[in-house]
């Protein structure tokens, strides 16, 4: 138990086998995920006279234009991996909690807050979720801000975060791209490529890009098809054609009837 | 002769767990639910919202039921589809039904779909998946059509056309080919019969006839065995005995009730009332 | 009934016939007993003061403060009955550490003292309670600038520019309502905190006192401490001196 299986979700669940991701930029942050949901191992068991049921296990798709980028505030949204039944039971708490807090106060949450507010659920009730979220928004103490929330718990700021399984492919991309300074569309950009980058190695990730910039004017939600993703070097015959196998004249195929 | 005693030990008795342990080890195992192993499906059309259902029902490989409902009602413009553990499916509609009720009775207007949703979505959540209900939610409010699946989980998805249930990926591929947006009823009643026979003549869990439920604004319409692609033909012939085809030697009848005789000791049977 | 009067006032559930709950209103008679408190809100910042009547010449000087810090950020100063003051400082206490660890930021002085005025609300409601004997001045700095309330033992608070309780009150007040308080700096605002007290504090009737100061603005960098000694005896100076022109 030196680490938390990402993959150990209850027979069933419903997975957001995922590929998340948040970008601060100045004045706003870019938020974005993929849009495949997968049902982990689905049993389906066939019967036949005479011979014995056999068992097979398959992962499928039970959404494939899934909305990952979830609004917890006017200008706070949530990015979810791992469980789509605790994370979306989170992220509807903290909906709640925010509410209240904007209603009691009289004015917006920061993403401060409403992380911790994540991070305590997540933390507090760890042995019973599968849940890593990363919060970011805009707020007008702290402006544009990222917070990542791993796994077991925990809070960290950051200027980008990157979550869910094909998050593993790029953090390299990443720390090679990613620049201080960026404008919108720049980090747009950044987003959109990462993302395509990280569904296209990862299986559990695919589909479509949904994006979301959130400024202090407003939000706007950004839509990528999957016909549209942008494209990287996909492979091609590199290595010379392959030779042609002899053919034995002598051996005369077997005569099938028609 | 002394009494029984009457001493029994406090805290839980587990000596059935240790039991069922014995018969599992010795190969028997415990009994399963009756699970609907089945084709559910909901469709967006351009003015409302149509759901599928085939009506087989299973217990492993033996079919329980030949002819079960499985759209469930859930108030009068939003009916729930049900896939996974029958008592479950069955149970669970039940209590939402009953509580959205309650919910348009406090507050006095009809309640919305989401509200149906979220109350599934905390009660499934709640249960940790023990309570396995897959289903399919639809039906229309005062914001229009709106259609969701909810898994075991918890967790949901809102979908202009979902499947559910064993049969769910062969009535996908025939939505997936064959949906689009702002149908007319026509259409989206023969895609949802197209997807549930899918299902149906595809996938073993499910079989039977099919169901479907169409709700609009002010109207649901409820069409119980809509298509019968498997009704037993009827025999050619009969294969009754004539009376007297078995000869007998002798007969013997025996009574089976025995009469018996009751003698009140003590003061009869009056009840002491003092 | 003749021993006990009307008996409209043995308990906080029980209103007289024109209204009026008499536990509160003795309550309010606790905290007139009690030496002054007052609050400064200026425009930089926000400066408590008490005047802090010493009973005993054994009790060790500058012990058993009246104003305490109950966030980084926010003091209370109160008048009345000093276990009362305690308690209640308790409870602001928690209120802000739970409040920061919800929602890992400073809790608003104006929440703060809406859950405290709520809490002492629940003590005028039973018959097995007593209501709070204190009026409380809460000052702080938050994310909206200086702020100041006082909450009364009914429970009501109302935000002020210039707050005074306790025994000196109304001399306090009409001393505080010469000042300019918006135009006012901080520092201006000890010195003038300090010859009020001074001036209220009625030497034919009481003995001693001790004056007790604190403050909350751009010098501490927002956080609540007490005047510096330097500075306290300055305005302690100028205080004295000034009375005694006065007289």
């Amino acid at each position: 138990m030196d680490h938390i299986d990402m993959q150990q979700l209850k027979s069933g669940e419903v997975n957001l086998g995922t590929s998340i991701m948040a970008v601060q930029f100045e004045g706003g942050v870019v938020i974005g995920a993929d849009s495949r949901t997968t049902t982990g191992s689905y049993i389906v068991i066939f019967f036949q006279i005479s011979v014995d049921s056999g068992a097979s296990e398959h992962r499928l798709q039970a959404n494939r234009v899934t909305d990952k980028l979830t609004y917890l505030h006017d200008r706070i949204y949530c990015c979810r991996s791992g469980s789509a039944a605790d994370t979306q039971a989170i992220a509807d708490m903290g909906h709640y909690y925010l509410q209240m807090q904007a209603q009691t106060l009289g004015t917006a949450p920061t993403i401060l807050t409403a992380a911790a507010l994540m991070e305590k659920m997540c933390y507090t009730n760890k042995d019973q979720l599968s849940a890593g979220i990363i919060v970011a928004g805009w707020d007008k103490s702290f402006g544009p801000s990222v917070y990542n929330i791993p796994l077991g718990g925990g809070l960290f700021r950051q200027p980008w975060a990157i979550g869910g399984s094909g998050s593993t492919y790029v953090y390299g991309y990443c720390d090679a791209t990613y620049q201080e300074g960026w404008g919108r569309d720049q980090t747009v950009e950044f987003v959109k490529n990462t993302l395509a980058l990280a569904m296209s190695r990862d299986g559990s990730s695919g589909g479509c890009i949904r994006m979301c910039v959130i400024t202090e004017d407003n939000v706007e939600r950004l839509f990528v098809p999957g016909d549209q993703l942008p494209r990287f070097w996909e492979g091609r015959e590199v290595l010379g054609e392959a030779k042609k196998p002899q053919i034995n004249r002598d051996v005369v195929p077997m005569a099938v009837e028609a | 002769m002394a009494a029984a005693s009457v001493y029994s030990s406090p805290g839980f008795d587990f000596s059935n767990q240790i039991r069922n342990n014995f018969l599992t080890d010795k190969g028997l195992p415990l009994p399963k639910a009756t699970s609907t192993g089945t084709t559910i499906v909901g469709c967006l059309f351009d003015d409302g919202i149509i759901l599928g259902a085939d009506t087989r029902a299973t217990e492993g490989p033996i079919v329980a039921d030949k002819n079960c409902e499985k759209i469930h009602y859930i108030t009068e413009s939003i009916r729930c589809c049900g896939a996974g553990t029958a008592a479950d499916t069955e149970f669970v509609t039940n209590l939402i039904s009953s509580n959205m009720e309650m919910h348009a009775l406090t507050h006095g207007r009809k309640p919305r779909v989401v509200t149906a949703m979220t109350m599934l979505k905390q009660y499934l959540f709640r249960y940790q998946g023990h309570v396995g209900a897959a289903l399919v939610l639809g039906g229309v409010d005062s914001t229009g059509p709106n259609l969701f699946t909810i898994h075991p989980h918890g967790s949901t998805d809102k979908l202009p056309y979902v499947t559910m249930g064993s049969g769910s990926l062969a009535a996908m591929a025939v939505f997936e080919s064959g949906w689009k947006a702002n149908m007319s009823r026509e259409d989206a009643l023969q895609l949802v019969k197209d997807a549930i026979a899918a299902g149906i003549f595809n996938d073993l869990g499910s079989g039977s006839n099919i169901d479907a439920c169409i709700i609009t604004a002010n109207h649901t319409e409820m069409l119980r065995n809509v298509e019968m692609p498997n009704e037993r033909a009827k025999k050619e012939k009969s294969y009754g005995f004539r009376r007297g085809t078995t000869d007998w030697k002798s007969e013997v009848i025996r009574k089976l009730v025995l009469s018996e005789e009751v003698t009140p000791i003590g003061g009869g049977d009056a009840m002491d009332t003092s | 009934m003749t021993s006990i009067g009307t008996g409209y006032d043995l308990s906080a559930s029980t209103y007289s016939p024109d209204g009026r709950i008499f536990q509160v209103e003795y309550a309010n008679k606790a905290v007139e007993n009690s030496g002054t408190a007052i609050g400064l809100r200026v425009k930089d910042g926000i400066v408590l003061a008490v005047e802090k009547l010493v009973h005993s010449k054994l009790l060790i000087p500058e012990a058993n403060r009246r104003i305490q810090t109950v966030e980084k950020h926010i003091g209370i100063a109160t008048a009345g009955l000093l276990a009362d003051g305690r308690q209640l400082a308790n409870r602001a206490k928690d209120e802000s550490a739970s409040y920061r660890d919800n929602f890992r930021a400073q809790v608003p002085i104006k929440y703060l003292a809406d859950r405290l005025g709520s809490y002492m609300q629940v003590y005028t409601l039973y018959s097995s309670v007593r209501p709070f004997g204190i009026s409380t001045v809460v000052g702080g700095v938050d994310d909206d600038g200086p702020s100041l309330y006082v909450i009364e033992p009914s429970g009501v608070f109302y935000g002020y520019h210039g707050a005074a309780v306790g025994k000196g009150r109304q001399l306090a007040k009409t001393e505080l309502e010469k000042l300019n308080l918006a135009e006012l700096s901080i520092r201006e605002a000890v010195m003038e905190a300090a010859r009020i007290i001074h001036l209220v504090h009625d030497d034919s009737k009481e003995k001693d006192f001790e004056l007790e100061m604190s403050w909350i603005g751009d010098e501490t960098k927002g956080l609540h401490l007490p005047v510096p000694k330097d500075l306290f005896a300055e305005a302690d100076a100028k205080a004295r001196a000034a009375l005694e022109d006065f007289e």
